[in-house]
């Protein structure tokens, strides 16, 4: 016996300029065990293939015209490894797109490193990056000092705290 | 360019702060003021209102300005009013101490410099609090934040008591002449001031500080928040002792009184040794196997406050604390709060001097490590001498030898002078390899002054 789809349309959000993000996050974290994912999103949402590939479902895109595509996430049958789970970002004041980021190429750990270590590794990554491209970092608190540096070099971020207390930021070179 | 999160005035702050530190250790060497006088002589109030407002409480607010934005991750508000601040604390703390030694009778003026003080200065920390407690205000305040708090309002009743004895003193406020200010007040002053003010905001940054560069777990623990309230009852309890000891005498309980002030004592001991608890904590579990001087040295203010109780303690049993309060004080204010102050400077000047100047260029260039922009096989020695002097000091004044104190002053003063220095020479990039020093696009900060826009 198979569940019904669990469906998602996030078209309305995008074409307010929204970010879907959130929504999709909390529809999948919605999912019944072995339930599959409907998402109707205005563009092939490619980012999210990794993302909820990371937790286990595999994509099965079509386009349904105007430009809209269907994707059906379906749970892979492994145990989804809750290290790689995607948080629900908050969006950063400063970001005003919708837009869904690309994958983060480099995932950095910059927990225990004494201060400024973990924001000179986190810069010295991102000005590796090509621009668009995303990092994703683990840093020990809320790294302000970061932020005017990022925002001075004209990147963008989005930042949360994680559940043990870390701050966790993704930040898209410009 | 690293703007807002760089507090402006903070480097212009330590160094008024250092300078009175070094002003008041001179006047203490040259025999001026307390052991050679009464501790209430003006030559002593001298002294101890360059250490608490010249040195300690610029110190303080200078750090605070820097610091409470990264406690809270918010902006600083009203930062256009750090300088007037600065302003009117230095102009009447400069009317404050022109005002002790008309009194001292060294020289006759026809103004009222002590009033001029007791309206400049409390202007000067309305200022103060008014920006950090409007950075504060509505922000969902973790425990250090907390300590931070209650210290503003504690430097709010300090500076209210100071200006109402500067305006006694001075013949104003009639209405007020016959209440004896000095037994009724002047503990307050001096125990809110230096316990509230001083010591509980210092307290509260070294939560953050601490964890921050050990990389200790630094979640709120059961102790800080139990050491945080007994802390405030104990302050709460001290600052109405005197309104409660005349209530309580008019209702015929006149041997209450004085069991209030004691369980302040109780409490506010029992503050520091769950901050103590704390402490141990945050040493032991830090990830950071290396601990640098400006811990280690820390660690020897701690040690330095862990004494200051037990001397209370002790001073109490003997019934011979009005005799020694001034050794007791000279602990306080020199092992535990100069110490802990001069141990940070040592490692906030570096830092702020690394981002000012390296800052723009991070991740583009190489830049030199934090710790190339000080020497600590020099810097230990300047502080192992410093708390040397300190304990010789304070062992001196316990065995009232003014001669003695005055050698043991000469070398807190020295090690203070050298590590002065080794501040001067962090700020200038100076231990920094040629090489490495100024990668393009950084550019060298100036010694004291915010850099301009």
């Amino acid at each position: 016996m198979t569940l019904p789809y669990y469906e998602v349309d996030v078209r309305p959000i995008l074409r307010e300029g929204g970010e879907p993000f959130s929504a999709i996050m909390e529809a999948v974290d919605a999912l019944a065990p072995g339930q599959s994912l409907r998402l109707l999103a205005t563009f092939k949402p490619i980012p999210l293939f990794q993302v909820l590939g990371n937790r286990g479902f595999e994509p099965a895109a079509r386009e349904i015209g105007n430009g809209d595509w269907e994707v059906i996430f379906t749970p892979a049958g492994q145990q989804p490894d809750p290290g790689a789970a995607e948080p629900a970002p908050a969006v950063d004041g400063a970001i005003t797109t919708g837009e869904i980021w690309p994958a983060p190429v480099v995932e950095l750990d910059n927990r225990d490193l004494e201060p400024p270590e973990p924001m000179v590794r986190t810069l010295q990554a991102v000005e590796a990056l090509s621009p668009g491209q995303t990092l994703a970092a683990l840093l020990p608190r809320e790294p302000i000092f970061l932020f005017e540096e990022l925002q001075a070099r004209g990147h963008l971020w989005r930042g949360a705290f994680e559940p043990d207390g870390h701050y966790r930021v993704v930040i898209r070179r410009g | 360019m690293i703007g807002t999160a760089l507090s402006r005035w903070t480097m212009s702050y330590f160094t008024a702060a250092l300078i009175f530190l070094v002003g008041a250790q001179m006047v203490m060497v040259a025999g001026y003021g307390f052991p050679a006088v009464a501790a209430e002589a003006p030559e002593t109030l001298i002294l101890v209102h360059m250490m608490t407002i010249g040195w300690l409480s610029l110190l303080m607010c200078g750090a605070l300005f820097q610091f409470v934005p990264v406690l809270i991750a918010q902006p600083l508000r009203g930062e256009r009013l750090v300088l007037p601040a600065l302003i009117c604390l230095l102009t009447g703390l400069a009317a404050l101490l022109a005002g002790f030694l008309q009194l001292a009778g060294v020289f006759d003026a026809a103004i009222p410099l002590l009033a001029v003080a007791g309206t400049l200065l409390p202007a000067g920390f309305v200022l103060i609090c008014g920006v950090l407690g409007g950075t504060l205000w509505r922000v969902k305040l973790q425990r250090p934040a907390r300590f931070v708090a209650v210290g503003l309002a504690c430097v709010l009743v300090t500076a209210t008591l100071g200006a109402l004895l500067a305006l006694l003193i001075s013949g104003f406020l009639p209405a007020l002449a016959e209440i004896d200010f000095r037994m009724q007040a002047l503990p307050v002053h001096i125990a809110v001031g230096l316990g509230g003010w001083l010591s509980f905001t210092a307290i509260g940054v070294s939560y953050r500080l601490l964890p921050m560069f050990m990389l200790s777990p630094d979640r709120e623990r059961a102790t800080s928040r139990l050491s945080w309230w007994s802390g405030v009852a104990a302050l709460v309890l001290m600052a109405l002792a005197s309104p409660i000891a005349a209530l309580l005498e008019t209702v015929g309980l006149a041997g209450a009184a004085t069991a209030a002030t004691g369980l302040a004592v109780v409490l506010a001991l029992a503050a520091l040794v769950l901050y103590g608890f704390d402490l141990a904590f945050f040493y032991r579990h830090r990830k950071r196997r290396i601990i640098e001087l400006n811990s280690r040295a820390a660690q020897a203010a701690f040690l330095a406050l862990a004494l200051s109780g037990i001397l209370l303690l002790a001073l109490l049993a003997t019934g011979t604390l009005e005799r020694h309060v001034g050794a007791l004080l000279y602990l306080v204010a020199f092992g535990w709060l100069t110490g802990l102050g001069l141990s940070q400077l040592y490692k906030i000047v570096p830092f702020l001097t690394w981002l000012e100047c390296y800052g723009p260029v991070m991740g583009r260039q190489p830049t030199p490590r934090v710790q190339d922009l000080v020497m600590e096989r020099r810097g230990w020695i300047w502080f192992a001498v410093y708390f040397l002097g300190v304990l010789a000091g304070t062992a001196t004044l316990l065995v009232d030898q003014p001669g003695l104190f005055r050698a043991a002053a000469a070398a807190t003063l020295l090690a203070t002078l050298a590590i002065v220095v080794e501040l001067v020479l962090a700020r200038r990039l100076a231990n920094v390899p040629d090489d490495k020093r100024l990668p393009e696009g950084a550019s060298r900060p100036r010694l004291f002054l915010p850099t301009p826009h």
